[in-house]
């Protein structure tokens, strides 16, 4: 199973909003039922208030009869005290069930029924206790014997009776409802965990698919990305190839071009070598026979022999050193770079050591502007580049002026840039590409040279990953800088 | 060195006109000894192993060697002279175009007497060979002696 990312984002969205609601609305619920049961509590505590008011009042009563009925039997105070509590007692009682009972009409209609009965009874009991203090208590007996007041006690208990029965109807039907109501809780709590439970399976459930599926694009990735190094390697071999290639062509070519030199080179000598006994043979003929020597043959001896042997051998001394300036070249595109830490500051002061002689003679000033970064990179090459740099600068003066060369360095970002700058005859800005190609040169050539210097530089400034470019006008000095990569590594090589 | 025998320089050179320099020079040297040319390694090797007259079989020799031959690689044949074998103390001289520093060492590695390079200035080049000549006439002293 996929899962984009949209489609995920969403379902997490929609299952967290789930799960809280459902936790919301279990909490509600809850809430709910926890007002219900207290309401319910209340109403139970009222029921059982009730009730013990309605055994007060059937107590009262039956404690006021029985208590008539022994003062009647035996007029005592203590009969006569006790009965009138009671009798005092029984209409607050009934006041306060009346009241509590306010709001069930039942009991109401049952109180109203209650109340003439209670008024008749406490009537028949007031005549029967006046009748018996006033010393008339066969009076009292009569009438007890002939009214009603028994029938009367029954019925109030029965009202009674039946009003504890409502009361407890009441509160049966209240705890029916109650449980009823807790049954809807545990219901409602008890779906809202299921559906709890069910949405954390199933956030889980996409988390973990999505997670494997994260899992399984992140190998495919690193499939795809070693995929890729084997590619760059691949091209950064062939690339290799291509450079050693043409490398090793410059190599034989500029080897092979050597070994017929050598032979012109050779009989241009074997030649020049007979230039003496011919000159010697010319002058021995003047003296002796003038006449079989013509001017030509004199001229071609003594001049243009000579003459074109000298073409001859500087011209292959010439190509000799080409051929060598191509064999350096290719010799250093082939040797090993070895990384070290370089301090720059100190290479350049032995550049300055070595260069001692030259700079006195010319009356340069070589200012080396401290401080000048460090650099890790291959130390001969980099020797070589601010040699030649140097070197240049000190050669190509400006006639009148004494020279002043300035050498700096600064970081930038991850490249440290690197300035020669001299106050020389500087470079015409047209020929500011050409002065790096092989063999080329500008300006006047009034100093010896083959135009190999910069070319040489600037493959050893990219074969340390590097760029170099110039920065000169004629007659206003020049400004050679220098970039390198703060720490050279392979793959620099490799993109160079 | 009982050996009565004068010494035969037998010279390994592809290119006739550094041939005819090397020997005009070795003779401007003073040095007459024969001088026996092969322009390729195959028979060069053939000589110098197999031939009746050849120095395996007869005679001492010095051997001038190019490095860059059609069919071989003149260190390979440095390495077959400088092996196990009659040949192995014959002094080699070899004489290149090349100055390659590793080139020159692996000669001297594989038992090469003396390296010459073949320089474009021809004077330090006549030079060489001459100074080589000197070296020639010092080795062959017992067997002019022996002669006379």
């Amino acid at each position: 199973m996929t899962i984009s990312d949209r489609l995920f984002q969403r379902l997490v969205f929609v299952f967290m909003i789930a799960g809280f609601t459902l936790l919301a609305t279990a909490g509600v619920v809850s809430v709910w039922q926890l007002n219900r049961s207290q309401y319910f509590t209340q109403w139970v505590d009222h029921t059982y208030r009730v009730q013990g008011r309605l055994l007060e009042l059937r107590y009262l009563v039956e404690r006021a009869e029985t208590a008539r009925r022994g003062f009647i039997l035996r007029p005592e105070p203590r009969f006569y005290d006790a009965w009138r509590r009671a009798a005092a007692a029984i209409p607050i009682t009934v006041d306060r069930i009346a009241e509590t009972t306010v709001d069930n009409t039942d009991q109401a209609k049952r109180i109203a029924e209650l109340r003439p009965l209670i008024a008749r009874q406490r009537a028949a009991w007031i005549q029967t206790m006046g009748l018996v203090k006033a010393g008339r208590p066969q009076t009292a007996i009569r009438m007890f014997r002939t009214d009603d007041s028994t029938d009367v006690t029954r019925h109030i208990r029965r009202v009674l009776e039946a009003m504890v029965a409502e009361e407890a109807r009441l509160l049966a039907r209240r705890s029916e409802e109650q449980s009823a109501g807790s049954g809807l809780l545990y219901a409602v709590l008890g779906i809202a965990g299921v559906l709890v439970i069910i949405v954390g399976i199933t956030s889980v459930v996409i988390i973990r698919s999505y997670t494997r599926d994260l899992a399984r694009s992140r190998t495919a990735l690193r499939a795809l990305n070693e995929n890729l190094e084997d590619a760059v390697k691949e091209r950064t071999t062939d690339l290799q190839r291509a450079n050693d290639e043409i490398q090793r062509f410059a190599y034989i070519v500029s080897h092979d071009l050597r070994s017929p030199l050598v032979n012109v080179m050779g009989f241009t000598s074997e030649l020049a070598s007979l230039v003496p006994p011919l000159t010697e043979f010319v002058e021995r003929a003047d003296k002796e026979a003038p006449a079989i020597v013509t001017a030509e043959a004199r001229l071609a001896i003594t001049e243009d022999l000579p003459e074109a042997i000298g073409f001859i051998r500087s011209s292959t001394e010439k190509m000799d050193r080409l051929i060598n300036a191509i064999l350096r070249l290719s010799r250093e595109g082939r040797r090993t770079i070895s990384v070290q830490k370089v301090d720059m500051a100190a290479l350049l002061e032995e550049i300055r050591n070595s260069m001692q002689h030259a700079l006195t003679e010319k009356g340069v000033d070589l200012l080396i502007e401290a401080p000048i970064p460090s650099i890790v990179s291959d130390r001969l090459a980099l020797e070589q580049i601010f040699s030649n740099l140097i070197e240049n600068a000190v050669k190509y003066l400006k006639p009148g002026t004494p020279g002043i060369v300035k050498v700096r360095g600064r970081a930038e970002g991850l490249r440290l840039i690197y300035e020669v700058e001299d106050n020389g005859r500087g470079i015409d800005p047209r020929d500011h590409e050409r002065i790096f190609d092989l063999f080329r040169r500008s300006g006047t050539q009034d100093v010896p040279g083959e135009g190999i210097g910069l070319a040489h530089v600037r493959a050893l400034a990219y074969r340390l990953g590097g760029v170099i470019d110039c920065d000169a006008a004629l007659d206003r000095g020049a400004k050679f800088r220098l970039s390198m990569p703060a720490t050279f590594s392979v793959n620099q090589e490799a993109a160079s | 060195m009982t050996n009565q025998q004068p010494v035969n320089i037998i010279m390994i050179e592809d290119d006739e006109g550094h041939a005819r320099l090397i020997e005009k020079n070795i003779r401007r040297a003073g040095i007459t000894n024969d001088i026996q040319h092969f322009t390729d390694g195959t028979s060069a090797l053939d000589y110098l192993f197999n031939a009746p007259e050849g120095p395996a079989k007869n005679g001492p020799a010095l051997v001038l060697l190019d490095l860059n031959l059609p069919d071989m690689s003149g260190t390979d044949i440095l390495a077959r002279i400088k092996a196990e074998g009659p040949l192995k103390r014959t002094p080699v001289v070899v004489l290149t175009t090349t100055d390659d520093k590793i080139e020159i060492q692996r000669c001297y590695d594989l038992g090469c007497n003396v390296y010459i390079t073949k320089p474009v200035n021809y004077e330090s080049f006549a030079q060489a060979i001459r100074q080589l000549g000197l070296f020639l006439s010092v080795i062959q002293v017992p067997d002019l002696e022996g002669d006379g």
